[in-house]
């Protein structure tokens, strides 16, 4: 088991009265899954890939992600383990726009204190892999959304994170440039990486093994 | 339309109330320290101006070279005033000064003294030559009979009232009689003569009228008839030399020529200066007043214009910054069909709203700190908000000033493309940042600059005041006008070194404070007077007290003692002396001068001491070769006394004061502060350098601070794009800090050797210096540093502590 959720409950105070994100959560995920979230807009799709990414807290409830309880976890400790397992994938992409191709790879290792001499190698296996090497010294604005996007995947699984979440990846992108991305996926997939995904697209959603379909946060 | 305008800028403005405040208080204080200074360097430059003929009076100068040593002097010989009237068709008037420092005053019926600090005998044709005018009196005929005097308004009304002022009689100094003929007011702090409230008919002057070119004891000042320049008399003034000074020599020292006069290395130029330089541009021996110093301007008004520059790229550098936020507003505008100008008129329209309201704060602060400034600058500077011309002036530089600031701003914003703007990502992409940075680090390096000139100007007066001067002046109380006790001043002494508290005291006109000044040429016994023997030296009259008073180190021979009964033949001098006469110390020990080598019987005087040399002007000049002898009525004692409760002492000391010279006024000073005092011009500079150093450090934080919230709030993606890819809160504020760190690190590097360079120019004034430390560069380093971290690291880490997931939202 990859990560659980037990009865998580997520809400804002609103005008003194209690709008809830998420209700009533519960979801267990195994190593190597691949699940696509599925909602309307506003249903709390983001919002439960941030909360299982660490990145949002929550309400109420019990989240053990490896076995560690997260809801109970020092910042630092959760820091840790977020750096260590979780790799973001955004619709926007949301690479930075002073670096190059190379260095926003770069920047996940540094944050981990990765040392230089492997930081190299690593971004030049993963340049290669994706197939990116000749790009690597351009900048995000001199590239296509569907190649942001790749270097936006690739620079997710550079630090080789069990968990990939993905928000809405190929939003952004025409119909060719999503579905290779999602091809991408599944061979990630397939490699042993676990996928959640947010889509709008019941095609998108086909790629996963499984479907969460989210109303008002609650899952139906 | 332009109401439009006005309403939206105004609008704008509120809605932005942070920028609005950082912009408005940032200018106001560069606005308001430019006025003070403003005001101040306008009132420097007006001295003497207010004189109806102020622009031709001309003061004569007088540069002695002579005895191996070079003086400017602001005196010339007294005859000097009667032959520049005989020879000189553009000279319309001359009238000269003797001044004769401070007095006692008192009605002759009366009995307690009145002290008046500033006194002068005065030509009769002053009244003319300044055009000042009587309150009563007659200024036709004031002051043409011998003691006769002319006193201000202020001098008056402690004796008399106005009205019946002409006629009374004074006594001076207990023993001189004058009759007042009339009364004058009072003079502005701006002249020259601001100290002066006694004016004494020089016709009872006996020495004004005796014909001697060898001494100088008269400010001459001349008028010239209309027209004339003064550069067209200078040639035949200083063939005065070969004409009047030569043949006035030539009376004691027979055969001397101005050739051979010339070959020994001496020289005699008279010259002048006109009245309204005197203030800023003079600084020879026996000025009537202390004056300024023209580099004080220019510094002050580098000031100036720093601080307002400094406000005005803050401005800049802020509404840039924050156009940014503007740049879909620009797109809109522009997309709507608003054509360029009219944004740059709405923009503009904004930066002089924020001008004007600058100006009005600016007014408060000036205001609140104006008596502060008063103090700092010694000054008696009001705003003059009823002066329509100084109106003017404020309005129409605020309207540059908002011009000037804004125009950057505003043509940087119509730049903006709509298309781009529109598309997202709010105004990156659009540029600007490297003026911006450019900017933040010009405002920096002028405040790294200050800091440092700061600490240099501090080191130095600490240097001065903590060097060897090699005397002692702590604990040294000066006690003035001693010779009003007559025969007892004696037993005053006497029963002042009885009293508990007091080591030891002396009586002399003359200590170590620049006021002491008596110099004489001194030639050798062998009869000798050729010029390149000559030793011109401070004469000083002292007792047997002096030396042991004052803690003087003998470095050969002894003091002088009592046992000898020649000791009052008997000179010491100190090393500097010596070495103008070549000797050593211990040759010069029995050797012989006379300073009336040009009279029938020259006294010699055996020196038989040698003084180690100690200062006795700032230490801006070199020290003085001086020569002690016994004797001579004094006008003052010093009294060294016990560290420990002075109030007590002086209460003393006034005590024995009153009981021996009942009802004269008991006037004293420590030399301490005599000698501080010979540094307020440099210690003023330290003062006002520290308060613009603090404020060009505000102005340069609040454009500091802006600009680095300003960033952050630009920069919110890419921090939450960072903290998702595992940068830490302490990472992310470290690098936002570091960001701005550069740009002051470069600041610093810009403005550590002009810093250097500036101040090592500033130090070439003072005959002893430091060496500029190098702990001073560190230092100021350092202080800019903590102060960015301070102002950025806030902001940085407000900035990195924010959640993620709401700076990444996507909709
Ligand atoms: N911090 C928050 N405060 C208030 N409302 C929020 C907050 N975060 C999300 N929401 C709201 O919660 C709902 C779910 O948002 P989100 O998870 O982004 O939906 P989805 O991704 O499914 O479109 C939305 O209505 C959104 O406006
Ligand atoms: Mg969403």
């Amino acid at each position: 088991m990859l990560l659980q959720l037990k009865n998580v409950f997520k809400w804002v105070n609103s005008g003194g009265q209690r709008v809830f994100l998420l209700k009533d959560i519960n979801l267990t995920v195994e190593e190597g899954e691949f699940i696509s979230v599925m909602g309307p807009s506003g249903s709390g799709k983001s919002t439960l890939l941030n909360v299982i990414g660490m990145l949002d807290s929550f309400d109420e409830g019990e989240y053990r992600f490896l076995d560690e309880p997260v809801h109970t976890l020092k910042e630092k400790h959760r820091a840790n383990l977020y750096k260590q397992y979780i790799g973001f994938v955004f619709q926007s992409y949301h690479l930075l726009d002073d670096l190059t191709v190379q260095e926003n790879l770069e920047m996940p290792l540094l944050y981990k204190k990765v040392g230089s001499s492997e930081r190299k190698s690593l971004v030049a296996d993963t340049l290669d892999r994706f197939n990116i090497v000749g790009k690597k010294d351009l900048f995000p604005a001199q590239l296509s959304g569907g190649q942001q996007q790749l270097v936006g995947v690739a620079r997710a699984l550079i630090s080789s994170p069990k968990l990939v979440l993905a928000d809405e990846p190929t939003g952004n992108l025409n119909s060719k440039q999503g579905e290779e991305i999602m091809e991408l996926f599944k061979q990630l997939n397939n490699e042993g990486v676990t996928i959640i995904q947010v889509t709008h697209s019941e095609k998108n959603a086909t790629y996963g093994s499984r479907i969460i379909n989210l109303l008002d946060g609650r899952k139906i | 339309m332009i109401h439009n305008h006005i309403k939206i800028a105004w609008r704008n403005l509120k809605k932005q109330p942070f920028f609005t405040f950082l912009n408005t208080f940032g200018l106001a204080i560069g606005m308001a320290g430019c006025l003070l200074i403003s005001l101040y360097i306008h009132d420097e430059l007006s001295y003497d101006k207010m004189f109806a003929d102020a622009d031709r009076i001309h003061r004569v100068n007088n540069n002695i070279k002579f005895g191996g040593d070079e003086r400017l002097f602001a005196v010339t010989p007294a005859p000097m005033a009667e032959a520049l009237k005989n020879d000189f068709s553009e000279i319309e008037l001359v009238t000269r000064f003797r001044t004769r420092g401070s007095a006692l005053v008192r009605k002759a019926d009366d009995l307690a003294n009145v002290k008046e600090e500033q006194t002068t005998y005065v030509d009769a044709s002053f009244f003319e030559m300044f055009g000042i005018k009587m309150l009563v009196g007659d200024a036709g005929k004031a002051l043409t009979d011998p003691n006769t005097l002319v006193l201000t308004k202020t001098a008056a009304e402690k004796h008399f009232a106005l009205a019946n002022a002409v006629g009374q009689n004074l006594v001076l100094n207990n023993e001189e009689n004058y009759t007042v003929v009339g009364v004058i007011q009072d003079f502005p702090q701006n002249s020259f003569l601001r100290d002066y409230t006694i004016f004494e008919s020089m016709a009872g002057l006996e020495d004004a009228s005796v014909v001697n070119w060898g001494s100088n004891n008269y400010q001459t000042f001349i008028k010239l008839i209309p027209k004339v320049k003064a550069a067209d008399i200078q040639l035949q003034l200083r063939g005065f030399l070969g004409k009047y000074v030569i043949p006035g020599v030539q009376q004691f020292m027979p055969g001397v020529t101005e050739e051979q006069f010339k070959a020994a290395g001496n020289h005699l130029i008279f010259s002048t200066i006109p009245l309204t330089d005197i203030h800023l541009y003079s600084h020879m021996v026996a000025e009537i007043s202390a004056n300024n110093d023209i580099q004080s301007v220019y510094i002050l008004s580098f000031i100036a214009i720093f601080l307002l520059l400094l406000a005005s790229v803050n401005f800049m550098n802020l509404s840039t910054a924050y156009s940014l936020k503007r740049a879909k507003e620009v797109g809109v505008r522009k997309s709507l069909g608003s054509n360029k100008m009219e944004l740059v008129r709405q923009f503009l329209m904004e930066s002089g709203l924020i001008s004007f309201l600058s100006l009005v704060l600016a007014l408060v602060l000036a205001v609140v700190a104006l008596p502060f400034f008063n103090t700092l600058a010694d000054k008696d500077i009001s705003i003059p908000f009823a002066n329509p011309i100084f109106l003017m002036v404020l309005l129409v530089s605020v309207i540059i000033l908002g011009l000037f600031s804004g125009s950057y701003p505003a043509f940087f914003m119509t730049r903006f493309k709509p298309v781009k703007v529109l598309k997202g990502g709010g105004g990156s992409g659009v540029g600007g940042s490297g003026i911006r940075n450019s900017l933040v680090v010009f405002q920096f390096a002028i405040s790294v600059f200050l800091i440092v000139s700061t600490l240099v100007v501090y080191q130095q007066l600490k240097y001065i005041q903590g060097k060897d001067l090699g005397y002692s002046k702590d604990q040294i109380l000066i006690l003035n006008d001693v010779y009003t006790a007559g025969d007892k001043v004696t037993s005053l002494k006497d029963r002042i070194k009885q009293l508990g508290a007091v080591k030891n005291v002396t009586l002399s006109s003359f200590f170590p404070t620049p006021s002491s000044r008596s110099d004489s040429t001194f030639s050798p016994e062998n009869g000798n007077t050729s010029q390149e023997n000559a030793v011109s030296m401070q004469t000083w009259g002292v007792d047997y007290d002096y030396i042991s008073t004052l803690n003087l180190e003998l470095v050969a021979g002894r003091d002088f003692d009592r046992i000898y009964g020649s000791d009052s033949t008997a000179i010491i001098v100190n090393e500097k002396a010596v070495r103008v006469m070549e000797l050593s110390p211990q040759e010069a020990l029995g050797m012989q001068y006379t300073p009336d080598f040009d009279s029938e019987n020259p006294t010699y005087y055996t020196i038989i001491g040698v003084l180690r040399d100690f200062h006795i002007a700032s230490l801006k000049e070199d020290i003085d070769a001086v020569s002690l002898h016994l004797g001579e009525r004094a006008y003052a004692m010093a009294i060294k006394i016990v560290a420990g409760n002075f109030a007590n002492t002086i209460k003393d000391i006034e005590g024995v004061w009153n009981t021996i010279v009942p009802g004269e006024p008991f006037d004293y000073y420590f030399m301490e502060d005599a000698f501080n005092d010979t540094y307020v011009s440099e210690q003023r500079l330290g003062n006002i350098f520290v308060i613009f150093t603090v404020l060009s450090l505000l102005i340069a934080c609040l454009g500091l601070f802006g600009l680095a919230a300003f960033n952050a709030e630009k920069r919110t993606k890419e921090i939450g794009i960072r903290k998702v890819l595992g940068a830490s809160v302490g990472q992310i504020s470290i690098k936002l800090t570091l960001d701005f760190l550069k740009l002051v690190g470069i600041a610093i590097i810009i403005a550590m050797p002009v810093g250097w360079y500036a101040m090592a120019k500033w130090l070439e004034d003072f005959s002893y210096r430091i060496d500029i430390p190098w702990w001073i560069f560190v230092l100021a380093a350092f202080l800019a540093v903590l102060i960015s971290v301070f102002t950025v690291g806030f902001q940085s880490v407000k900035a990195a502590i924010v959640n993620p997931v709401k700076s990444l939202r996507t909709e």
